[in-house]
């Protein structure tokens, strides 16, 4: 593990901080340390250090800045940190921190630098450290793309050494016993007698040395936690109803809210008349916010009844009245003069489509919902000389300056405390709800109030998923794929996303053709084109972002012309990836599902592989075509992530990934009629429930040297391994999402 | 009005048409039901009320003035788990966790009905609870080894 | 199995509360032509196999349907829902989880989308009453046999319809449900003049 220790040393600056009653390690940003978030909170004489360790007489905090929506990272970050450290999980808390600059997320701008994952050239390696600088500039403290698992694995497990070197340091200043001679377990250094020296003891000895920066990381084959299935630390809250959410945190004093937003999409609302709503019962103050309306009561239920009395006219909404407009938007964009990107053009495409028999197909995905089961809300309370937010936020950072911008405090005088949040799956990846809470705390200055959104309100006004559209021609020769032109249109999700934020996003947008221009496919002539099609309704970061509708139109390209072909379709996958990894994630499903064995009559089994956030993902469905409909039997999935850190929340991610993928492909859209989204609740935007949920069968690779995150990338795979055994059990190929549009499901 | 909620009397002061589920979560504080769609169409806000699961977004507080409400605080705590909580944490189900409050009331209340429940009958019961980051094998596995428990009780 | 024993339980609550909503004043003994009689039963039949009505008379699968203009393309009652033989859906998921019982019926079904209410506990029909997806003649027929009707005269279906809150709701769903056609009032009329008539049946 030397290499991993020398990196880890040049690219990071390591050190400790006295802390009141401890000791606190961390990093040193570079270029000019980011201003510490905990100062404040810490009070004097303290200097600026982002901390991931602190030891005082509390006891032992292990600091966590990814935040947790239901992934685990909680317990992933302080597992990290832990196998170094030699701490038990049982004995620390677990605290995602404040907002800082300081926690930026290096894995994020990796997969925002355009080179395919599996290129490791030097021209990759320094574009993405351009990336890196550019996110520290941002000051991004996002979690989003699968990125938790790479970021943390080298700078949480250097933390925990460097205190843990620290600690022996101060124990042998203290007792005269050689630092060799020491070892550590369990939260305390022992000496060769046996005597125990806790860490919290040791803590303010240690405070006062020179840390020990000079550390090696310990072997895999010697972790005690890593590799190992963990049970989560919030598991015994999460079962017993104590978990705090955000939507569930009380504040003193603390009114209640709700608002009515303008129906129709990004139109303002006008001829607000809150009378009516005033005289009812527990109802303080309507306010108008962005976007809407809002009521301030005594109760969430009062607010929102009250909210649904207030009297208005709709603005609106800038986007195209129909779907059939927002479709016309985007088929209007296979031209020439809207191509956004052509990463990958290999062969000859425009010539050997000339001529030859070509076969062609048309693909859609549409608007998703996020649909969290926690709706977002917010608790803001604006005094003369500090703000608080209470919030469940993946971009606390964000949330932190729109909130000063609104109020005009000074930045630092704003305090954004995160909780855990159920579910996001991106909705948190943007904070409307946080902008409303604070205009609402504004009208009553010095209440905390908390606004809570109708499921309605969360639905209907979700930043969705895109919509998006692909074409694909193709030529076969010889029982083989000879040429893949895959053309994909869609408005760009991060100029959409970042706009609102304030931030132009200049350049091509590879999100287009995620998750299909960097698939690990030697075809002879390949190509794949990404059109930018207009700005339409809002949209933002979907769990899988553009592979979700990309993965879905790629593989189902590619197993129409393999079919075509008369090949088999896991051969013939096989036969064009040169990528190792890749491979091994397709023979394992193979080999799991036992692929080319007989299923019996009116079943069939399609395999999908995307390749999506670096992570090659492949996975088999199995299906039953009753009478009733399609029944998903089984789903086979092989994952290639470098290490899994834990098994046992790997299982869990992948299984939620695969059910995510398939429950929204059978049934899941979001429409809008004159800008209104006609799905309003679950009841129209179902996803699967347990009956339909078939035994998924997981299967984590550690075959590259790459960590990766498993949150994303199990998703995009899903809908192309069911539309592709569809068409094996019943000869039908659906091109279109949801799939239940053309066949029903049982 | 009095309500019964985890053995204790409370006074408060509502509508008798508040759904209960609001005034758990924000006249009493008791948070461990959650709100999730308002329809009955997630179970997330599931309650016992005389020991069957209902749907607290459903019930108005008024109905319930003479019956004993059980939240998921009330069925175990972290020291004296019920027998469901414990297959839960040993599955360890929990994602994202927020529906799994309702879906652990649910399964309580449907294995109190029937405990010997085949994995047809547990997809009927479970399917009305959804959860959004796909715990489902998990919830299915927690359920077969709650049942085991409580017919070894 | 402990099923059985609680459902005696539940089975030993009352299930109907509200009567005297209506009127019965069957018109005098042969007043009513056959002809009338039948058309009588065409209006019936339009109530019976109205959604809101014929999507909980379902047979021996136990499973209510979704139908109708509220509902889109006909299918089982979303979420796996199946009333179980109790009818109650007490092997499972009881019906009243979502379809609480709630004896103030003035706090109505406004909420769209939401489970219907009533001041009984929600249950399925029995499996003999099945009428979902039947003809006029299969219905007309199931409604005069004793074996398949309760072991009711006409007199006793409409006093039953003054009796069962359920099948009330069907007139008042509320949410934006369309109601079934005509009125309780109305539907107990025909049902009263085709009695009289002699509960005719096109296929007599």
């Amino acid at each position: 593990m030397g290499k991993l220790g020398t990196i880890a040393r040049r690219t990071f600056l390591i050190g400790s901080v006295a802390v009141a009653g401890g000791v606190a390690f961390g990093y040193y940003m570079y270029k000019r340390p980011a201003a510490n978030p905990l100062l404040e909170e810490l009070g004097e004489g303290e200097t600026a250090l982002t901390e991931y360790v602190r030891i005082s007489s509390d006891g032992i905090t292990l600091i966590t800045p990814r935040a947790d929506k239901g992934q685990g990272v909680y317990s992933m970050q302080a597992a990290l940190i832990a196998e170094e450290l030699d701490v038990e999980l049982e004995q620390v808390t677990v605290d995602p921190g404040p907002p800082s600059p300081a926690y930026y997320n290096t894995a994020l701008s990796e997969e925002a630098a355009p080179f395919r994952s599996t290129d490791d050239g030097f021209a990759a390696e320094s574009v993405r450290s351009v990336m890196d600088v550019l996110m520290k500039f941002l000051g991004m403290q996002i979690t989003g793309g699968s990125t938790s698992a790479p970021d943390g694995y080298q700078k949480l497990r250097i933390a925990g050494a460097v205190a843990r070197e620290t600690l022996k340091k101060a124990a042998s200043q203290k007792t005269g016993v050689a630092v060799a001679d020491l070892t550590t377990e369990g939260g305390a250094v022992l000496l060769p007698d046996g005597t125990s020296l806790s860490y919290i003891d040791l803590a303010p000895m240690a405070a006062q040395i020179e840390p020990v920066t000079e550390v090696s990381l310990r072997d895999p084959s010697t972790w005690r936690l890593i590799g190992q299935p963990m049970q989560r630390v919030d598991i015994v809250d999460k079962s017993t109803g104590r978990l705090v959410y955000g939507i569930d945190h009380k504040v003193e004093g603390m009114l209640h809210a709700a608002v009515k937003l303008n129906p129709a999409q990004g139109g303002e609302m006008s001829a607000i008349d809150g009378s009516e709503a005033e005289k009812m019962r527990g109802v303080v103050k309507v306010v108008p916010v962005k976007g809407g309306v809002g009521v301030i009561a005594d109760n969430t239920w009062r607010a929102m009844q009250a909210a649904e009395a207030v009297k208005f006219e709709t603005g609106p909404s800038p986007f195209p009245a129909s779907m059939d407009d927002h479709w016309s938007a985007l088929e209007a964009s296979f031209v020439e003069d809207a191509v956004d990107s052509r990463q990958r053009d290999e062969g000859d495409t425009a010539a050997r489509l000339e001529g030859a028999e070509v076969f062609e197909a048309e693909y859609r995905a549409p608007y998703l919902a996020h649909a969290p089961l926690e709706p977002v809300s917010a608790i803001v309370q604006v005094q003369d000389d500090r703000v608080d937010v209470w919030t469940g936020t993946q971009i606390p950072r964000f949330v932190q300056s729109n909130v000063a911008d609104l109020t005009g405090m000074d930045i630092e005088k704003v305090h954004v405390h995160v909780f855990m949040m159920g579910g996001s799956f991106g909705h948190r990846l943007e904070d409307e709800v946080v902008k409303q809470a604070t205009q609402l705390a504004m009208a009553v200055k010095g209440k905390p109030v908390k606004l809570t959104y109708s499921r309605e309100e969360d639905m209907m006004h979700d930043f969705t998923r895109q919509i998006a559209m692909a074409r694909m021609k193709g030529t076969v020769k010889d029982g083989k794929v000879e040429t893949l032109d895959l053309g994909i249109a869609m408005p760009s999700v991060v100029v959409s996303q970042m706009g609102r934020q304030g931030f132009p996003v200049p350049g091509p947008d590879l999100q287009i053709v995620a998750g299909a221009w960097e698939q690990p496919y030697r075809i002879p002539n390949y190509r794949v084109t990404g059109y930018r099609a207009p700005q339409l309704a809002p949209i933002s970061s979907w769990r899988s972002v553009g592979a979700s509708s990309n993965g879905f139109f790629h593989d189902c390209a590619l197993d129409e012309l393999i079919h075509a072909a008369g090949a088999d379709p896991m051969e013939e996958r096989l036969r064009l990836m040169w990528h190792d990894a890749s491979r091994k994630t397709l023979e394992a499903v193979a080999e799991m599902s036992n692929w080319g064995s007989d299923l019996g009559a009116n079943r069939g089994r399609g395999v999908a592989f995307v390749m999506s956030f670096g992570v090659p993902t492949a996975e088999v469905v199995e299906v039953t075509n009753t009478p009733d409909g399609i029944k998903i039997d089984k789903v086979y999935v092989a994952a290639e992530v470098g290490r899994v850190i834990d098994p046992l929340n790997f299982d869990n991610l992948v299984k939620g990934g695969v059910v995510w993928g398939l429950g929204h492909a059978m049934n899941c859209e979001i429409t809008y009629t004159d800008g209104v989204a006609d799905q309003t609740n679950y009841h129209a935007f179902e996803a699967m429930r347990l009956y339909q949920c078939p035994e998924i069968e997981v299967r984590g690779l550690e075959n590259s040297d790459k960590i990766r995150g498993i949150g994303e990338p199990p998703v995009p795979p899903a809908a192309a391994a069911l539309a592709n055994a569809i068409y094996a059990a019943t000869g039908q190929r659906i091109r279109e999402m949801p799939f239940n549009k053309h066949i029903d499901f049982v | 009005m009095k309500l019964s909620v985890n053995g204790k009397s409370h006074d408060v002061d509502v509508e008798n048409d508040m759904p209960l589920l609001w005034v758990l979560r924000d006249e009493l504080g008791i948070t461990g039901v959650k709100y999730g769609c308002g329809i009955a169409q997630c179970g997330a806000c599931t309650v016992h009320i005389d020991g069957q699961a209902v749907r607290s977004c459903q019930i108005a507080a008024g109905e319930v003035e003479d019956a004993e409400i059980t939240t998921i605080e009330g069925l175990g705590q972290p020291e004296a788990l019920h027998a469901v909580q414990s297959a839960w944490i040993e599955h360890q189900v929990a994602q994202c966790g927020y529906c799994q409050s309702g879906q652990i009331m649910q399964a309580a209340s449907f294995l109190q009905l029937n405990d010997e429940p085949t994995d047809e009958d547990i997809d009927f019961a479970m399917s009305a609870n959804l959860c959004r980051c796909g715990t489902y094998p998990r919830i299915r596995e927690a359920v077969k080894t709650a049942a085991k428990t409580l017919r070894g009780a | 199995m402990r099923v059985l024993t609680v459902l005696a339980i539940l089975f030993a609550a009352p299930a109907f509360a509200e009567v005297g909503k209506i009127e019965i004043n069957p018109p005098a003994q042969g007043s009513v032509t056959r002809a009338e009689g039948l058309q009588a039963f065409d209006r019936i039949y339009e109530v019976a196999s109205h959604p809101r009505c014929s999507n909980c008379h379902v047979g021996a699968s136990n499973r209510p349907m979704w139908s109708g203009p509220s509902y889109g393309k006909t299918r089982p009652h979303g979420m796996l829902v199946n009333a179980g033989e109790s009818r109650i859906g007490a092997e499972h998921i009881l019906c009243s989880t979502c379809h609480v019982n709630v004896e103030a019926t003035e706090r109505g079904n406004n909420v769209p989308h939401a489970a219907p209410r009533v001041a009984a506990d929600w249950q399925l029909p029995p499996v003999e009453f099945e009428w979902f997806g039947k003809t006029s003649v299969e219905v007309c027929n199931q409604m005069r046999d004793p074996e398949r009707n309760g072991d009711r005269t006409y007199l006793d279906i409409a006093s039953h319809l003054d009796h069962d809150v359920i099948l009330h709701w069907a007139w008042e769903p509320g949410g934006g449900r369309e109601p079934a056609p005509y009125s309780l009032q109305e539907h107990v009329n025909d049902v009263l003049a085709w009695g009289v008539a002699g509960m005719p049946c096109e296929s007599d």
